[in-house]
């Protein structure tokens, strides 16, 4: 598709509400999400002043549906560029689709590519009354959570150091930690366990498992774990191409995906 | 456009209450790291009006050249301190999004909103240091005047005008760098050409003065030397300041042109 049929297409629509209460947590409803490829720097530039500059499209996401009904987990599997992380980010309201209709009802808090959205310059006690604000928590809530949450990560002194300093596992503890304690009502983790040593994942599984059993919380999870995705999910959705190529109760959709390769 | 402009109002409504915490947490960030912290904010524009106090009044003998008759040093601060807000502006407000690039594409955050809040936590620190100034004024009877009190407004025009400058060169600076590179580029010059460190009513060819009064940095050095310094109203000047309305509803415009076209590619490219 050229660009300038691209254009033709409808506008995409996005619904974003906090009603908690709704059946549908997610739905994608013919979505696709395409990314922009410029053949140099210079096309690039020009591209911001006329729509008339040529770039190449990649499908990140193509013709995507699914839906996810409040309190499921659901585990995406599909390999390296098939559009987990895309889809992902469209759900968390980072990125925006091309088409399509993206419906997301409740409060989305995600993991995203494990940094999970800290300030490296802030210490991490910092950056959990940083995102605890962004979140809209009160002062007293924050202080609140705070403990359980330092605990939780094992950061022990160096909760009060820049996060620069801090291992990747150790921002992807703090990032598991406070993502799943602020009561989302959809939480998104995208890999984080896998930087994790057994019993951080083993801790982390379990506090999924909490969750799960807590009335309406909805998870999502993209994993290359197929073997985690089986314990806790209760439902499988394979992408390849960005396309929904098979969707149905975790066995089956890990044992498809297996067949797949 | 009127739709974009509805967006940012709603994204900016939704987190009024977080905005002022944000800019602390910001300023935070500048200061870590450094055992006198906050200190560094003030040790840079106290070594640089001296040095200028001193190249300027000592050296180049220019004391006389402000048409007034207040002390130079308190003509220089008027004019020096809020080019230090704009120069950070210039520099880094243009590229806001690198500096925030987790807000971008890690959380669900409204983009517009990091314009205002990186703005208002830059403007503090300003105000902080004009306010000394201002204390100064009060306290040595130097000028006890109302028109002391276009201060504030001037803090308030300034704080619109450069919140829209940052969110129509920020998305610019992120999906290409020379307009990152541009503004690192321009930033000197604006200095030595905005009458920071020259009257612009001394100028002796009119053409030069109409054309300053095109620069924004030009108009608001200007207007605070008139409150602090000078002591006139800045409507008594509508030659130097009318063309600064036409420069501020471009920039709006602007603001909402490239902030529109681009805003949903901001994630992508970051």
């Amino acid at each position: 598709m050229s660009s300038k049929e691209l254009s033709k297409l409808p506008e995409p629509v996005i619904i974003r509400d906090e009603d908690a209460s709704h059946d549908i947590a997610i739905s994608f409803d013919h979505v696709s999400k395409f990314y922009k490829l410029y053949s140099s720097d210079r096309a690039r530039l020009a591209g911001l002043f006329s729509r008339k500059v040529k770039y190449k499209t990649r499908r990140a996401s193509d013709d995507l549906s699914f839906q996810i009904k409040r309190g499921e987990s659901v585990a995406f599997l599909g390999n390296n560029g098939a559009g987990k992380s895309t889809a992902l980010k469209m759900i968390t309201g980072v990125c925006y689709p091309t088409h399509g209709t993206v419906e997301v009802h409740g409060r989305v808090s995600a993991l995203l590519e494990l940094s999970a959205g800290f300030d490296r310059k802030l210490t991490g006690r910092e950056n959990i009354a940083f995102r605890g604000k962004l979140w809209g928590l009160s002062k007293e809530e924050i202080a609140e959570l705070e403990p359980a949450i330092i605990d939780f990560a094992e950061l022990g002194d160096y909760i009060d150091q820049p996060m620069r300093t801090y291992s990747s596992g150790m921002r992807a503890r703090l990032g598991f930690a406070f993502a799943s304690s602020i009561k989302p009502d959809i939480l998104v983790v995208d890999e984080a366990l896998s930087v994790g040593d057994k019993t951080f994942k083993k801790k982390c599984l379990k506090r999924v498992r909490e969750l799960l059993k807590g009335e309406d919380v909805t998870v999502l999870f993209v994993t290359h774990s197929l073997s985690s995705a089986k314990q806790f999910c209760q439902r499988g959705i394979v992408l390849e191409k960005g396309r929904n190529i098979y969707e149905g109760p975790i066995d089956d959709a890990v044992a498809f995906y297996e067949s797949r390769d | 456009m009127l739709e974009t402009l509805r967006l940012i109002f709603k994204e900016h409504m939704e987190y009024l209450k977080q905005i002022p915490g944000l800019a602390l947490t910001d300023i935070r960030k500048d200061v870590r790291g450094a055992g006198f912290g906050w200190i560094w904010l003030f040790v840079k524009p106290a070594i640089y009006i001296l040095v200028f106090w001193f190249a300027l009044e000592i050296g180049l003998r220019a004391g006389k050249t402000t048409g007034g008759d207040g002390p130079f040093m308190l003509w220089l601060a008027a004019g020096l301190f809020p080019w230090f807000f704009m120069q950070t502006m210039i520099n880094t407000g243009s590229n806001v999004y690198s500096r925030y690039s987790y807000l971008v594409n890690k959380l669900h955050f409204p983009v517009s909103v990091i314009s205002t809040f990186y703005t208002l936590a830059q403007l503090l620190v300003n105000m902080a240091l004009v306010g000394i100034v201002v204390v100064v004024c009060l306290v040595t009877g130097l000028n006890r005047s109302i028109y002391l009190l276009q201060v504030p407004v001037i803090y308030l025009v300034m704080f619109l005008f450069w919140t829209l400058f940052s969110l129509m060169t920020s998305p610019l600076s992120a999906l290409s760098k020379d307009f990152a590179n541009l503004m690192k580029v321009l930033s000197t010059p604006l200095f030595w050409l905005s009458g920071i460190i020259f009257n612009v009513r001394g100028l002796d060819i009119p053409i030069l003065q109409t054309i300053l009064a095109f620069d924004p940095v030009a108009s608001f050095a200007t207007a605070f030397r008139d409150a602090i310094y000078y002591q006139q109203w800045v409507w008594e000047s509508p030659d130097l300041y009318l063309p600064f309305v036409f420069v501020f509803a471009l920039t709006a415009v602007c603001a909402l042109y490239f902030f529109h076209r681009t805003r949903k590619d901001i994630a992508d490219v970051l």
